[in-house]
């Protein structure tokens, strides 16, 4: 094993990729500390149940690692990161089929504040879920990486190897659609 | 709800489930498994997956060939090689214009809408964006 490298303040995440490649593996912890909440927003925005989240997060960063040669520095790490994660759910998804996938309910409830504030705000969510299922995969993972990651077209253009241009046309074509799955609720 | 709010909500998605994660446990994990769980060669895979879709391209070709041929026997060879071309393959073919007016149909038959999104509006892309995205919905 290599020996870690010394830290006096966070690095960037090319550089912990470069020394998880050269076998430090405390590179890879501080990578996935450093990411996996952002991913388990993502996967659980994407349909992943609850109780799964956990190791998909974790077969995400896996993946994520045995391939990492693959990454050239097109996007953001965490962007990359985002759509392998999106392949990992729709193998998940194959995987149980047969299965009914939890709706996201359990995990956008909030106990804190003020009740009917957060029952609204719970009911806005779990419509928006169900709408997001409905959607076709390219459509939602767009919407997500722009709306709950604010990344801009150029950005998601790059990581889902499409254009600028037909990024955010998936983008409106996916509000669209919510707006309509939403209002005929 | 208006795009705005379809955001604002977006922004909070996952985000109890995301909270509830032990991060460092999940580090703890993950860094475990890489050393003990072997990498399987990436050529392998790669060779593997390759062809697997291989064959599964075969099948629907040559399947989609047969059926045709059987619905529409007048049709005759000509018919099922048509058939079997694929729809990416003709894109490089067609003027910008003929990309939208092809995009806004297939728009129409999936959403069953005939209003095209205001600020995605297909008149403002390019005939690479519009090729982009007909690439996109073939898969």
């Amino acid at each position: 094993m290599a020996q870690p490298l010394p830290r006096t303040e966070p690095l960037p995440d090319a550089a912990l990729i470069a020394a998880w490649q050269g076998g430090d593996e405390q590179a890879a912890a501080e990578l996935v500390e450093r990411h996996a909440r952002p991913l388990a927003r993502y996967l659980a925005g994407a349909g992943a149940p609850d109780a799964e989240l956990d190791d998909l997060v974790q077969d995400t960063f896996i993946r994520a690692f045995r391939s990492v040669d693959r990454f050239r520095g097109q996007c953001q790490f965490r962007t990359w990161l985002l759509t392998i994660g999106g392949n990992v759910l729709k193998d998940f998804g194959r995987r149980t089929s047969r299965r009914k996938v939890m709706p996201l309910d359990e995990g956008v409830r909030d106990v804190r504040g003020d009740p009917h504030e957060h029952a609204v705000a719970s009911e806005a969510e779990a419509l928006l879920a169900r709408g997001l299922k409905q959607l076709p995969r390219l459509q939602r993972e767009v919407f997500l990486l722009r709306a709950q990651h604010g990344l801009e077209y150029e950005e998601i253009a790059a990581a889902l190897a499409t254009t600028s241009g037909a990024a955010r046309v998936h983008y409106h074509h996916a509000v669209r659609r919510l707006k309509e799955i939403v209002t005929d609720e | 709800m208006n795009e705005d709010r379809l955001n604002e909500v977006a922004r909070r998605l996952g985000a109890k489930a995301a909270e509830r994660l032990d991060v460092a446990e999940t580090a703890r994990r993950v860094v475990a498994r890489l050393r003990e769980e072997p990498a399987q060669p990436a050529g392998v895979v790669w060779i593997h997956q390759t062809w697997v879709r291989i064959a599964a391209t075969v099948v629907v070709l040559v399947g989609g060939s047969v059926a045709l041929g059987v619905l529409s026997p007048s049709l005759g060879p000509r018919g099922g090689t048509h058939a079997a071309h694929l729809v990416a393959d003709d894109l490089n073919d067609l003027s910008t214009d003929e990309l939208r007016d092809m995009l806004t149909s297939f728009d129409e038959i999936v959403t069953d809408s005939v209003a095209v999104p205001e600020s995605g509006d297909l008149r403002e892309l390019d005939a690479r964006d519009l090729r982009a995205v007909l690439r996109d919905l073939e898969g």
